[in-house]
């Protein structure tokens, strides 16, 4: 699971109302090197959110200088969109889980990919 | 630029005529696109086949998505027309002179074109696996293809290419008329003719040829015969014949192949060779017209190289996500994406946007896995294991949901699709921000069922004016008059409420999946 990825999904379990973000518990973490691809990462930023993209990194240990806040002008700036880069597209969980801020309910993540499945109760 | 003589100038400007076969129903996309990447001209559409005139380098019209088949055009002409009663030496005669006539030049400048545009299509693939091995570290996956393959690509091509250019050398001393054009002569001449392959064929080295773009006709072996020779009989062929109408009562395909295999012969010495021949020429005879070409692909664009194991036909997959009309910068989920076909097509159409592929099922996951890394793409397509009926995305949140419903009533051990469907839809609606594309694929019975959730005809939702004008700036093309339903909202506003959905519908459109049909609707989110 790339943390792109984790900053666009949020808990659904029945009743919880401040599901998003997930914690990230990893057990194994792998960072690939990926093709930067600036345009890319431009138009991704402004969908993000930015915090729960920092805590996320944080969480994983491989937040590295990332900045708290959004920095102005970051289309030029390559330094920066390679960090941003690096944390969204090239840090990858393999295993861990998902948890729920809110209900504490964990979510498996298993061979990179997120299983968010509740049961019948649960949804 | 330099004033190029008049013949060069015509060439330049028309380009080379093709035809694609395409499937039932997606003649339309296919013409939408030759228009918009290959700068078409001359387009015309007929059922499963759009003909179009193009200057585009030939690996870029390779690159076309809708289509099935790609032939390089040998003629196109008015349907033949064959009494009930004729006798079969008529019958031959009539074929002989309607396909075939007595202009060799037609059938040699064919076959020169094609002979050409495989030998760029070989350094083309050569170049881009030349650029391509240089990268493989970084994504830790390579296409891991062997290299003596391209080693024999480009002797292939480059056989071939001497085989039509000396073919066209020796057509060269004879005295020919306007049917040859003196450019291409000027590009072969005699001296040159043996260079030539060698600079199209040179670029790249060690590096495999792509397996289903590769260039058709003959394997490396099979002529053995250098720039040696000189006549024009050493080209083989075989004819692929299909014949519908009225005109299938009268002539069966067999005796079409047959006058036209010895009449290719006579004209031109070529050889009729049906196990492995140099080209394949396809002849098409129908009530409307006939049609003859020559493959330039030994396998259909349709088949994808990158992509490993097919789930909905990749035409149709590229189709939906055309229709989604994907930005840069989107973010684009399929709730139900199988073995991801629908985000690849995607994925390789808009390089800027990112693609979330959700499925129930691991093994679906696990070939959506493998299928996004083969493809190359795991950088902007990413899996999630969750039911379309509870996204586990926040609201107002995705761009474009794009989705093959399944078709069967069943569609996973639990639930049942009749059931589940309003539930889908309400959560693909939920996840749509406003002015967010829906895009489905569903079977009649289950489009049917949709109409019930998401009303397709003016006997709408009721809605008010400001909403309904909120609709602006959807393109025009395919869209099913807006102001026709803004309209009737108006006048219907006096009526009972209906269940709101604030998805308004675009537009619906059938497309054969072999076998069966399917049917694609778009819906556009106008409110929340």
């Amino acid at each position: 699971m790339k943390l792109l990825t984790h900053n666009m999904l949020t808990s659904h379990v029945k009743g919880v109302t401040k599901g998003y973000p997930l914690l990230i518990k990893a057990t194994e973490v792998k960072v690939n090197e990926v093709e930067f691809n600036p345009k890319f990462v431009c138009r991704m930023i402004p969908k993000l959110e930015w915090s729960a993209l920092v805590q996320a990194a944080d969480q994983l240990g491989h937040r590295e200088e990332l900045p708290g806040e959004l920095v102005a002008d970051y289309e030029k700036n390559e330094d920066f969109l390679k960090r941003v880069h690096r944390v969204l597209l090239e840090v990858e969980v393999i295993e861990g889980c998902l948890q729920c801020p809110e209900s504490g309910r964990e979510f498996p993540i298993s061979r990179g990919i997120p299983n968010m499945l509740l049961s019948e109760d649960e949804a | 630029m330099s004033s190029a003589p008049e013949t060069e100038m015509k060439e330049a400007d028309s380009g080379v005529r093709y035809y694609c076969t395409a499937g039932n129903g997606m003649e339309r996309f296919l013409v939408e696109e030759v228009k918009r990447k290959l700068a078409a001209e001359d387009i015309h559409q007929i059922p499963g086949k759009v003909l179009f005139s193009s200057s585009a380098a030939i690996h870029r019209v390779c690159d076309l998505k809708a289509a099935e088949r790609l032939f390089l055009l040998l003629k196109q002409d008015s349907p033949v027309r064959m009494p009930t009663h004729t006798s079969p030496a008529k019958a031959a005669s009539l074929l002989q002179s309607r396909l075939l006539g007595d202009s060799r030049g037609r059938w040699i400048s064919a076959a020169v074109t094609w002979s050409r545009l495989q030998g760029e299509l070989a350094s083309s693939r050569n170049a881009v696996r030349a650029s391509a091995t240089q990268r493989v570290g970084e994504n830790g996956r390579g296409s891991g293809k062997q290299s003596d393959e391209g080693e024999e690509g480009r002797q292939e091509s480059r056989k071939r290419a001497q085989e039509f250019t000396a073919a066209e050398e020796s057509v060269d001393k004879r005295p020919r008329g306007g049917e040859q054009s003196g450019r291409r002569a000027e590009g072969l001449q005699a001296e040159d003719g043996v260079r030539e392959p060698e600079a199209v064929c040179g670029a790249g080295s060690g590096e495999e040829v792509e397996q289903n773009v590769e260039s058709c006709g003959k394997s490396a072996d099979g002529l053995g015969k250098d720039a040696g020779w000189e006549s024009v009989g050493n080209v083989s062929f075989r004819i692929s014949c299909k014949c519908s109408g009225s005109l299938s009562r009268c002539v069966s395909t067999q005796e079409v192949s047959k006058v036209m295999g010895v009449g290719l012969s006579r004209l031109l010495g070529w050889k009729a060779d049906v196990r492995n021949p140099n080209l394949e020429i396809n002849v098409y005879l129908s009530d409307d017209y006939c049609l003859l070409g020559i493959p330039l692909t030994r396998l259909p664009l349709a088949n994808r190289s990158y992509i490993k194991t097919t789930g909905l036909r990749s035409t149709i997959a590229w189709a939906m996500a055309s229709l989604a009309q994907i930005q840069p910068g989107f973010c684009v989920v399929d709730p139900m994406c199988g073995v991801g076909t629908i985000l690849i097509e995607a994925a390789k159409e808009q390089q800027a946007a990112c693609f979330l592929g959700v499925d129930i099922d691991d093994g679906q996951l696990q070939n959506a896995d493998e299928n996004i890394a083969f493809a190359k793409l795991q950088s902007r397509v990413h899996l999630l294991k969750a039911s379309s009926m509870v996204l586990p995305l926040p609201s107002a949140s995705v761009d474009a949901v794009v989705c093959d419903l399944p078709f069967g009533r069943k569609f996973s051990t639990r639930e049942n699709m009749a059931e589940s469907l309003p539930v889908i839809l309400s959560e693909m609606e939920r996840v749509l921000r406003v002015g967010g594309t829906l895009v489905v694929l569903l079977s009649p019975q289950l489009s049917c069922l949709l109409k019930k959730h998401l009303p397709q005809t003016h006997a709408g939702p009721k809605r008010n004016e400001a909403a309904a004008e909120s609709q602006t700036g959807i393109e025009s093309g395919l869209v099913s008059s807006p102001e026709q339903q803004i309209t009737q909202m108006q006048s219907s506003s006096s009526q009972e409420t209906v269940t709101v959905s604030s998805l308004a519908h675009q537009t619906t459109l059938r497309v054969s999946l072999g076998a069966i049909d399917g049917l694609i609707h778009r819906y556009v989110k106008i409110l929340d």
